[in-house]
């Protein structure tokens, strides 16, 4: 792997300009040191403008750091902590953390947004530092500025105190400034919950200068992984209240036969066979329940053959979908730039390029599928544990889905298989089934779906198409770019459980967006339009194929076709693909990414497709491509190496160059760890996903139907960081997915000299395509 | 019928009482509150329930109860004791197994949910070939029957970095027994 590091901060925030701004200091010192035992004994969310709600400080010099936001996968256990280890200058590991319990963590938001997040734990952990300072300076007896503090030990005038001994039998009590308001129910947004945000913390207080940072920008270990590889986390599937469980029942769902199946007759459940089994139904959720839980799976199957539902059939079927697609009439889009001054830029064009693309469905498809527990008891009290992204939300729509009040909901979150996106927005899940059979049985329930459920009924992320046209001018520089791309619904947030059983649900408005953030600012000419359409089959009496975001959403599939617009102009101003990004953009940070990345590949510089592209034969085809996106304060470049072998239609990546500038790097090896997991799953989108279903029903429900990569179709991987001290933080999981696809279709490009409009590269669609 | 089964899991006795057909999985996670193995897909796809049985990998989602009397199944709870076991050392909670200790080392799992099952087939993979080129760790982890393991967060290459941390370990401190 190849690190480098650039670059000085900007002039911060000092303790001085702070005091003299009248910077919140409130170091009074209330004596309780029962609040933070108060908090954990409500179901009301923790007051986010209470410095206990967020951290505690312990006399044994441990600290407890509480956020909302919760764990993916990506590291941010670790980030979180090395941020705040930064601010009060402790080490790392002295710190725990609750993430994402709703009666115990006080700032809510969806676990991707870990910048607003970190922003938020960095200027608690400064406002507690400079009161610990003054505190510190009060009892060492000299002045704050001549205090040093180092792991967490004042020092001054020659004596010390750690923040336990400065803390000895007192409380900090100190204001945290916050806006953002409480998560409920909002039917402004698309998906009808608000608060996605969470709370942001407010205020300048002095932070640590990233020069002088020693944890930030170090590898230091995610805290949950021990206990992962010893068999000692507690995950959202084990049953995970141990007095729970001698009451427990778990459940096994009876889905649909059809995405539009209505219930006729529930069947019956043989008593002989499974005595302690029995069929739980509202409206058209239907279930098995038993303590046993194999009991409760096998007396499912042996009850779903006989039950009645009404047929139906809507669906175009996979292999129509983009046909359809392109059918309908879209409507208005929403847009962004000068419609009029692209097509007059168009019409000067010497030459233009033109091209449409499309993707199939495909799906989030953790390894684990849906599970929750949940616990409603006859005093209206909710507790759900669960692997939901986003808590609070998740809490508000809980609420509404009983008719409770949302101080009586409890949400435990728990570590889970990844979810890329899938429950960001609150919704989806078996938390819906599980708190309406646990209202209906008046005991706990362990909803856990099945994979070919879970492929069927869960959320996907939908299919799109898209138009995109270039214009370039006599020098070969692309002079404007005019783009539309239409996909159904991607933000429907609705439980199952409640569509199903007929109960209240959040509301579903659906739309599309502009997403791509724009890396050329050498081309200045766009227009873009993005159109938007319900669910497909939405009509159908529970929603149809329900759409949800997946990892990089919009922009992912947004970004694939500019890039590949972007490959196919290069190839017909006969440039190199990289030498022709770098002539289309002046920002520094990507014109260094590019070369950097693009030695790593061992790069030649020179047009596609390669000299000897062919479309025939037994021997595998080579060639090379490349992408970039740029998301979030963070540009990415991708290079595919791969091999078409045109009589078989299979398609090798052979090696994949990934690097990213995301700003300052925080942690470099789990940044290494997601660029090469976000390649693997880009090449597999790339190469594989395809959700496929008839006119009735989804069909691609277990892995041999929906193939994802394995180990040995990953290609060899090399990994290019920059970092950055004084250009902020950039997301370092997110886009690490989305240049793998632009790329791999440029290679196959470059090998054969044909440009694939579609993914995934399956076989039969390479030998269809090298055929036509 | 429900009826008894004694089994052996990670060393010790135990008795449990199950239908004959039920999967060793189930039986695992709640009768025995072994978290350890995991439910993926219950179709012997993906590898999320591996468990090592007489020191093979075995889909436990799979295998019913019944079929285990007399073997001895170990979960990656157990790994450590396999370990202590083959180096003829004292059991101590310090000790992981060097799989373990190269999954934490390498910083392997992102979510984790698959990571049980890797360690799983890495110590079975190990115990027939003590030092593994990359090419024969992509070979075993994706085309030893029934299925290949599957990572959604696609960590392959973090497992092969701590496979070949773990095989360099257990090489060096005289390897398997
Ligand atoms: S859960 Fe057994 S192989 Fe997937
Ligand atoms: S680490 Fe998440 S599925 Fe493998």
């Amino acid at each position: 792997m190849i690190r480098r590091t650039q670059g000085s901060e900007a002039q911060l925030t000092t303790r001085r300009d702070f005091v003299r701004a009248g910077g919140a200091l409130f170091v009074s010192l209330a004596a309780p040191l029962g609040e933070a035992a108060q908090i954990v004994a409500t179901a009301t969310t923790p007051d986010p403008t209470l410095l206990a709600s967020w951290l505690e400080i312990r006399h044994d010099n441990t600290i407890l750091l509480r956020t909302g936001r919760t764990e993916t996968g990506t590291g941010m256990s670790a980030f979180y902590a090395q941020t705040l280890a930064e601010e009060l200058r402790v080490r790392p590991e002295v710190i725990t953390l609750i993430m994402g319990d709703t009666d115990r963590t006080p700032d809510g938001g969806y676990s991707a947004g870990f910048l607003i997040g970190a922003a938020n734990v960095r200027k608690v952990g400064a406002y507690t530092y400079q009161a610990l300072l003054s505190l510190a300076a009060e009892q060492l007896q000299v002045p704050a500025s001549s205090i040093t503090i180092t792991a967490g030990v004042a020092a001054g005038g020659g004596k010390s105190l750690s923040y336990g001994q400065l803390l000895e039998g007192r409380h900090l009590d100190l204001k945290i400034p916050v806006t953002g308001k409480p998560t409920g129910m909002d039917a402004s947004f698309g998906w009808g919950v608000g608060g996605l945000m969470g709370y942001s913390v407010t205020g300048n207080p002095p932070v640590k200068p990233v020069s002088e940072y020693t944890v930030v920008g170090t590898s230091f270990p995610m805290p949950g992984i021990p206990d992962k590889v010893t068999g000692r986390t507690a995950w959202s599937c084990d049953v995970p209240v141990p007095g729970l469980e001698g009451n427990l029942l778990h459940a096994r769902m009876i889905r649909p036969p059809t995405v539009g199946s209505t219930l006729i007759t529930a069947g019956t459940v043989d008593k002989k066979r499974f005595p302690t089994a029995r069929v739980i139904a509202k409206g058209n959720l239907v279930a098995v329940v038993s303590p046993d839980e194999w009991e409760a799976v096998t007396a499912a199957r042996a009850f779903a053959s006989s039950t009645k539902w009404t047929a139906w059939s809507g669906l175009p079927g996979s292999e129509q979908l983009t046909t359809t697609l392109r059918a309908r009439d879209w409507g208005t889009p929403s847009t962004r730039g000068d419609a009029t001054a692209v097509i007059a830029a168009l019409a000067q064009a010497e030459r233009t390029v033109s091209a449409s693309f499309e993707q199939p469905y495909v799906r989030h498809a953790p390894i684990g599928p849906y599970v929750a527990v949940a616990d409603v008891r006859r005093d209206g009290t909710v507790t759900v544990w669960t692997h939901s992204s986003q808590s609070q939300g998740l809490r508000a729509q809980i609420a509404n889905t009983l008719s409770v009040p949302r101080e009586k909901v409890v949400i435990r979150w728990l570590d889970h298989a990844g979810q890329y996106g899938r429950t960001t927005h609150s919704g989806d899940g078996a938390e819906g089934d599980a708190v309406i059979l646990s209202q209906l049985t008046g005991q706990p329930v362990r909803v856990q779906w099945m994979l070919p459920e879970d492929m069927a009924w869960s959320t996907a992320s939908p299919g799109w198409i898209a138009d995109i046209k270039g214009g370039l001018d006599a020098q070969g520089r692309i002079t404007a770019v005019e783009s539309a791309f239409r996909s159904p619904h991607m933000m429907d947030a609705r439980l199952l459980g409640a569509i199903l059983g007929r109960m209240p649900t959040t509301t579903t408005k659906s739309g599309n967006w502009n997403a791509i953030e724009w890396p050329y600012d050498r081309i200045k000419t766009r227009f873009e339009a993005a159109y938007g359409m319900p669910n497909l089959a939405g009509e159908a009496a529970h929603g149809g194929l329900r759409g949800n975001i997946m990892r990089t959403p919009g922009h992912r599939q947004q970004n694939f076709v500019l890039e590949s617009m972007i490959n196919e102009a290069a190839a017909l101003a006969g440039a190199d693909p990289i030498q022709f990004r770098r002539e289309h953009t002046t920002e520094p940070r990507l014109l260094e990414l590019l070369d950097a990345t693009a030695q790593a590949a061992g790069w030649e510089a020179r047009p596609s497709p390669r000299p000897g592209a062919g479309k025939t034969g037994n021997a595998p085809l080579i060639g090379r491509g490349a992408g970039i996106i740029f998301r979030d304060n963070a540009y990415w470049v991708g290079i595919a190496e791969v091999e078409v072998t045109p009589a078989t239609g299979v398609v090798r990546a052979t090696r994949f160059t990934i690097g990213a500038d995301v700003g300052k790097v925080i942690n470099p090896r789990h940044l290494d760890r997601c660029m090469k997991s976000g390649a693997v799953m880009g090449l597999s989108e790339a190469l594989k996903e395809e959700v496929t279903f008839d006119r009735e029903r989804v069909t691609s429900t277990d892995w041999n139907r929906y193939k994802i990569l394995t180990m040995q179709e990953m290609p060899e991987l090399r990994v290019v960081q920059i970092s950055r001290d004084d250009k902020g933080f950039g997301t370092g999981g997110e886009a690490s997915n989305a240049v793998a696809p632009s790329a791999v279709v440029a290679a196959f490009f470059d090998a054969t000299g044909i440009f694939p409009r579609r993914i995934p590269l399956t076989p039969n669609y390479v030998k269809a395509l090298l055929n036509g | 019928m429900k009826t008894k089964f004694a089994l052996t899991v990670n060393g010790a006795k135990q008795r449990v009482t199950a239908e004959p057909g039920t999967p060793l999985l189930y039986v695992l996670r709640n009768a025995l509150k072994l978290t350890g193995p995991r439910f993926g897909c219950g179709l012997a796809q993906c590898g999320a329930c591996a468990v090592l049985v007489d020191g093979k990998e075995v889909r436990s989602c799979v295998v019913p109860v019944d079929s285990m009397v007399g073997k001895k199944v170990v979960t990656i709870e157990g790994l450590p004791e396999v370990w202590a076991q083959q180096k003829g050392i004292a059991p101590n909670s310090q000790t992981l197994h060097p799989v373990q200790q190269a999954w934490i080392d390498e910083q392997t799992p992102k979510c984790g949910y698959c990571q049980s099952g890797m360690m799983i087939a890495a110590v079975d993979l190990l115990s027939k070939n003590p030092n593994p080129t990359v090419a024969e760790i992509k070979d075993a982890f994706t085309n030893t029957p029934p299925s290949p393991h599957l990572c959604r967060c696609g960590t392959y290459a973090a497992i092969i970095d701590a496979v070949q941390r773990a095989a360099k370990v257990m090489n060096s401190t005289g390897g398997p027994a």
